[in-house]
């Protein structure tokens, strides 16, 4: 902070603020010892002139050293400069010379009067001097609590409001800090501690500030002495009330003990409670509005999945009640029921099973297990479980020799491929073909898996991925979840996935994953990822 | 499998699931018995010596891995787990309890057969002798006793390692091999390989031993728990 260098530099004596001991007192001796010098000064320099000055210009001379003295070095050592003047004047400049005895009796007068001057000069100048220090003070006191309140009032989230709270409180006061703020069941917890806040202390602390919390009063007492070790709790107040409690954990060197540094505290703490609130209000906003879009999310889920479940059911139960029923003669069709059911029947196990996934996506519950591995196995695993689904479709893979391993959930990018090549046969002619494709740029790879069916709308390249989103209404199964499932996934792996049309006829829907692990952070929020895009 | 008929003990806690598999079983000339939860499957397995147990993985009052273990105290019957998707967790520590294989729900008649039979292979007398040779589909042959592995009628060297990995999944015969126990069987126990080395090696074998390796027939991953070597396509 500015104001420790400008302290220490240019008014060593003046530290009001409990300065250090040892300091003290090296420069309070460097005053005496100035006092003494500049005297010594006074007397050489009368001396040159004396005999050609009057005696008057003498005394001057040696109020110039007690106006100097008093101004660099303080009130003590004026104090000690006036008398040594007096004395000095007495000895070398009045007759007799080299003496203390006095001849005339006027003189005595005349030292009174010198002395009395002197000493009303280190009075004044001390005042002069207190008050430039108090300003002083309270210009740094500005400078600081405004450098902290812009950074605090800039901070964007509550970590790093408190973190900034802490830094400042420690430049400012030399003080560790804590800051408690009422948890759960309205107890306080402490959500930022200095490490003196740790320990035994730290409990005493924490009891401390719970009864002060329950009883709304100022503890620490007013004015304790600066070297105590008891900590000193303020309330913390926003514009509704208080958010919580400010704890001061004072060192040797604090300066929390005066009345100016006492202010600058509550300003302080008013500081940090307005903008602790602030961060407050803002998460409680936050929170609302991410409970109305759940809400809207929900709804619009719910419509749609009874929309996709009652078509199956209604199958299943009528196919089933028929047969049990009448069950019909021939053999012929008592199977193509049982098939229509059974198909029925795996269809809303799909369902539930992209429903599950959602949830899972949804809910940033997502945890994304990254492993090192070949993309060779995951596809082949993939297109091993839709072997049967796919078989009387020609599968091409393009997979390049040296593909490096990649860092990817195996799990969660089986079911990302799975339900690719699940939408490409489900949208386009049977028999047609799907190819799978895998291309290695600098930094990434890209997975691509292309049909030869209709192609993707222009309008819809952006919105396939959309949640409920179906190209086609009417066609196919499913709510449309499972390519929403897709992004979600790969946004989690820190990749990008898109559909275009492919050259020659066709879709393609292609997504990348990052090689280098370092780049993308591990477990990354995906209900944030995956809603970027959509709203 | 002709002179006496096959029993088979299902532990499931649901009892429309149990009655679905009884019929398919008795439909495929199995008996079957029923135990509602762990502790009685515990009990019937001892009480009956079925010749192979059903054993669905979430049961109220013990997990797949624990009644497991209980069973293979005492008896290496073939036991084949019962899963929903999503729980490779539990699945692979049921599996390296020493289960034989699982199946995901929800799974149709015809597949269920299909992993019984393959399990109670294990059971039958090529367990005790291994066959020399083993074919798996039409395109590779596998003679253990000299160390050969020949595709489409070419031999293909493989390496050491190779070599250990596929004579691991032969042992298998069809059933699942976790990722633990093939690094076990390959780099022996207390070694600390990673699954990634396996990865690896399983790819070289895939380049050496199918015809489109990122469309295996044979060499199957079982993503998030282990790998299967498929003999009958």
């Amino acid at each position: 902070m500015i104001s420790d260098s400008f302290d220490e530099v240019s008014r060593p004596s003046v530290r009001r603020e409990a300065p250090e001991p040892s300091g003290t007192t090296a420069r309070r001796a460097l005053g005496y010892f100035s006092a003494v010098v500049t005297v010594t000064a006074s007397t050489l320099l009368a001396w040159f002139v004396f005999g050609e000055w009057h005696l008057t210009d003498v005394v001057m001379v040696f109020l110039l050293g007690v106006v100097v003295v008093s101004m660099r070095f303080g009130y003590g050592p004026s104090l000690l400069a006036a008398v040594l003047s007096v004395v000095a004047f007495e000895f070398f400049f009045i007759p007799p010379l080299f003496s203390f005895a006095v001849a005339d009796a006027r003189h005595i007068v005349t030292f009174a009067v010198m002395f009395f001057v002197a000493f009303v000069i280190s009075h004044l100048t001390k005042r002069v001097r207190d008050q430039t220090d108090v300003v002083r003070a309270r210009e740094r006191n500005t400078a600081s609590l405004y450098a902290a309140s812009r950074e605090i009032g800039l901070a964007y989230s509550r970590e790093a409001l408190l973190a900034a709270s802490a830094r400042h409180a420690r430049e400012m006061f030399r003080a560790g800090v804590a800051v408690l703020l009422p948890g759960a069941n309205e107890r306080l917890q402490v959500v930022l501690a200095d490490d003196q806040a740790t320990g035994a202390s730290g409990e005493e602390m924490a009891v401390a500030a719970e009864w002060m919390w329950q009883n709304e009063r100022i503890s620490g007492g007013e004015m304790s002495p600066a070297t105590s070790t008891r900590p000193l709790l303020l309330p913390l107040r926003g514009s509704r009330g208080r958010v919580g409690v400010l704890a001061f954990l004072p060192t040797d060197t604090s300066n929390v003990v005066d009345r100016d540094g006492r202010a600058l505290l509550e300003a302080f703490a008013a500081l940090v409670g307005s903008a602790l609130e602030r961060t407050m209000l803002a998460d409680e906003a936050r929170m609302a509005t991410l409970r109305a879009e759940t809400e809207a999310l929900r709804n619009a889920l719910l419509s749609s999945v009874s929309h996709d479940l009652r078509t199956p059911l209604g199958v299943v139960t009528g196919v089933t009640s028929a047969l049990l029923d009448r069950a019909p003669k021939d053999e012929e069709t008592r199977r193509l029921l049982l098939t229509t059911a059974h198909d029925e029947a795996l269809r809303l196990s799909q369902l539930v099973r992209n429903l599950l996934d959602m949830t899972r996506v949804d809910a940033g519950a997502l945890s994304v297990r990254k492993e090192l591995q070949p993309l060779e196995e995951v596809i082949g695993a993939a297109l091993t479980r839709l072997e049967h689904r796919l078989r009387d479709r020609e599968v091409g893979t393009d997979i390049p020799e040296d593909l490096p391993l990649a860092p990817f959930d195996s799990i969660l990018i089986e079911q990302v491929l799975i339900n690719l090549l699940e939408n490409a046969a489900k949208y386009t002619p049977p028999g047609t073909a799907i190819d799978v494709a895998v291309r290695l740029y600098e930094g990434i790879v890209q997975i691509e898996v292309a049909d030869r069916g209709p192609g993707v709308a222009k309008e819809d390249v952006e919105r396939v991925f959309d949640k409920f989103y179906r190209a086609r209404e009417r066609e196919g199964g499913g709510v449309g979840l499972g390519l929403t499932i897709c992004r979600g996934v790969v946004l989690a792996h820190g990749g990008r996935i898109w559909a275009e049309d492919r050259a020659g006829g066709g879709a393609s829907s292609r997504f990348t994953l990052p090689l280098d692990e370092t780049r993308d952070p591990r477990g990354t929020p995906v209900d944030r990822a995956a809603e970027g895009g959509t709203s | 499998m002709s002179d006496h008929q096959r029993l088979v003990l299902v532990v499931d806690d649901e009892a429309q699931m149990r009655t679905f598999v009884r019929i398919a079983l008795e439909a495929y000339g199995y008996q079957a018995l029923e135990a509602p939860t762990a502790a009685e499957g515990i009990r019937q397995a001892a009480a009956h010596m079925p010749d192979l147990v059903l054993l669905d993985l979430g049961l109220p009052d013990a997990d797949g891995g624990e009644v497991t273990r209980r069973i293979r105290e005492w008896s290496n019957l073939p036991i084949l787990i019962i899963s929903a998707r999503g729980t490779e967790a539990s699945k692979v520590r049921a599996l390296d309890e020493g289960a034989d294989d699982y199946i995901t729900k929800p799974f149709g008649a015809a597949e269920l057969m299909a992993r019984i039979r393959v399990a109670l292979r294990k059971a039958g007398p090529a367990r005790e002798v291994p066959a020399e040779v083993v074919h798996v589909g039409n395109d590779i042959r596998i003679d253990l006793a000299r160390h050969l592995v020949v595709v489409r009628g070419k031999e293909v060297h493989l390496a050491p390692i190779e070599y250990k990995i596929l004579a691991t999944l032969v042992r298998h015969s069809g059933r699942v091999a976790t990722h633990q126990q093939l690094i076990e069987n390959v780099w022996g126990p207390g070694q600390a390989q990673q699954v990634q080395t396996l990865r690896v090696y399983m790819t070289q074998l895939r380049h050496k031993l199918e015809r489109q390796p990122a469309r295996p027939r044979y060499l199957l991953t079982e993503t998030g728990i282990g790998y299967r070597l498929r003999l009958e396509v």
